[in-house]
């Protein structure tokens, strides 16, 4: 373990392990304060209560960083990467170091969005790890979460900090297994499920059968924005999933899955969270589907890919331009 | 009236889209194209398609051939989409697509609902040079 502030040459990874706000307090306004004052870009997500605190404790020189809320940001987890693929292509040219703190997991988080918690924290390090350098720094509570929690966050991170000393871990899983087929298994629903078997000429019967049973089961306006997300879906299964796939539609208590499964395998671990290019062809509909759904769950099994989307009864607040909020951060979009 | 005339010559020429000669007057209004889900017309003043019904991926292509094949020289082309019930991505990429290979006007979309103008905001289609999202008419809910 050591205690020095380490020099930053690759993307910095690193889980921050906390009990109590003091130990908050004293492991992140330091780490914001030095990037500050090497005049770095720091941007911090966090919830509204910790940017409050935080923003007092660092005074006036809370003015240079840039803060965004995590229930908007990572409301759906799927989300948050592209914020920080914004952070960074705004904030990062020519070699610019960068710092970012990012709490994606609490202790309400259900066990769906845990399980796309962790799996967005694995892919943090395909998404950057062999880009430019900048510090992630992910707190964990280690007094509300689960020990397992604290165990996966030490596979996800290649540097674990805890009581002011950091350390590699030791059982972080690398940069190749990060962007691994997500192969673990989604729990089989239990009743009501509503079934429908789609090929090519299905499209109309699939969003017939989402929007009747999305509408009488309360989703209003939103029932539009899931039909189309499932039809982005079902397309995808007829283009690239063996010509087309099987639809599966039940109730949860916060709301409603759509489960569309095919014979395809899907290997691009991160087409769902990269804003699509200006290339006319450029794939959209995974992308889509995060920015309309609550949470979206993709899973590549042996006998083939499964995706899952949620929809909330009572949504939050939805923000798509993910940065707007920030103070300092320009127009919308890097690309 | 012109360059109507030359559309209809087109059509005919090319065939196989499902036009229906007797319904398109002689002045080169009406029906373009139709399937079961969508109708697609001529409009006259502006000039332009009036798309009514559903486009997927069963009938992008041909969405996109009728854009192909409606000329106008230098002149924006409007498109009247607020009868248009669903339109999925590759629909969209027929509009984005014929904006983009126009030469002088641009598209202008009229009516374009408001969830697929919540679409076009985030696949990044919304800030086009050549696609106007025109507010000229209230959006469908």
């Amino acid at each position: 373990m050591s205690s020095a502030a380490p020099h930053v040459e690759h993307f910095r990874h690193e889980a921050f392990l906390y009990s109590g706000w003091a130990e908050f307090v004293a492991g992140t306004v330091p780490f914001i304060r030095d990037g500050v004052r090497a005049g770095e870009p720091v941007l911090v997500v966090e919830s509204l209560e910790k940017i409050q605190m935080l923003q007092v404790a660092l005074g006036k020189e809370a003015g240079a960083v840039l803060f965004a809320d995590m229930a908007n940001v990572g409301a759906n987890p799927a989300r948050i990467i592209p914020a920080w693929h914004e952070f960074v292509s705004r904030h990062g040219a020519s070699g610019q170091q960068l710092r970012g703190i990012g709490e994606p997991i609490w202790k309400e988080r259900s066990p769906d969005e845990l399980v796309e918690c962790q799996r967005h924290e694995s892919l943090l390090n395909t998404a950057f790890g062999r880009g430019q350098p900048w510090w992630l720094l992910c707190p964990y509570d280690t007094e509300k979460l689960d020990g397992a929690v604290i165990e996966e966050a030490r596979r996800s991170h290649e540097y674990v900090t805890e009581g002011g000393k950091w350390e590699r871990s030791n059982i972080f899983r690398g940069l190749d297994a990060s962007g691994a087929p997500f192969a673990v298994p989604l729990p089989e629903p239990l009743t009501g499920i509503v079934r429908l078997a789609f090929a090519s000429e299905d499209l109309v019967a699939v969003r017939g059968l989402v929007s009747r049973v999305a509408c009488s089961a309360g989703l209003a306006r939103r029932a539009g924005e899931l039909v189309t997300a499932v039809n982005e879906v079902a397309t995808n299964s007829i283009r690239h999933g063996g010509g087309g796939g099987t639809l599966r539609i039940w109730q949860e208590q916060s709301g409603l899955v759509c489960e569309i499964s095919d014979n395809g395998r899907f290997d691009q671990p991160l087409v769902d969270r990269q804003r699509p290019t200006a290339e006319l062809s450029a794939p959209r509909g995974l992308w889509l589907a995060n920015q309309l759904c609550d949470l979206v769950q993709i899973r590549t099994l042996a006998e083939g890919t499964v995706v899952r989307l949620h929809m909330h009864l009572t949504p939050p607040e939805r923000h798509l331009h993910v940065l707007a909020d920030s103070p300092a951060s320009g127009s919308e979009g890097a690309d | 009236m012109e360059i109507a005339v030359t559309c209809r010559n087109m059509w005919t020429a090319e065939g196989g889209f499902g036009i229906d000669a007797s319904l398109e007057p002689a002045i080169g209004g009406g029906r373009v194209y139709s399937d079961k889900r969508l109708v697609v017309t001529r409009t006259l003043r502006p000039y332009g398609l009036h798309f009514s019904g559903e486009i997927d991926l069963a009938n992008s292509h041909a969405v996109a051939e009728c854009l192909r094949l409606t000329v106008t020289t230098g002149a924006d082309l409007h498109l009247d989409v607020s009868a248009l019930i669903f339109c999925d991505i590759s629909g969209i990429r027929s509009f984005v697509e014929a904006a983009e290979n126009r030469v002088g006007g641009r598209l202008m979309l009229h009516g374009l609902p408001e969830l697929l103008q919540t679409v076009m905001r985030v696949t990044g289609w919304a800030d086009l040079p050549k696609l106007v999202i025109c507010r000229c008419r209230r959006a469908k809910p």
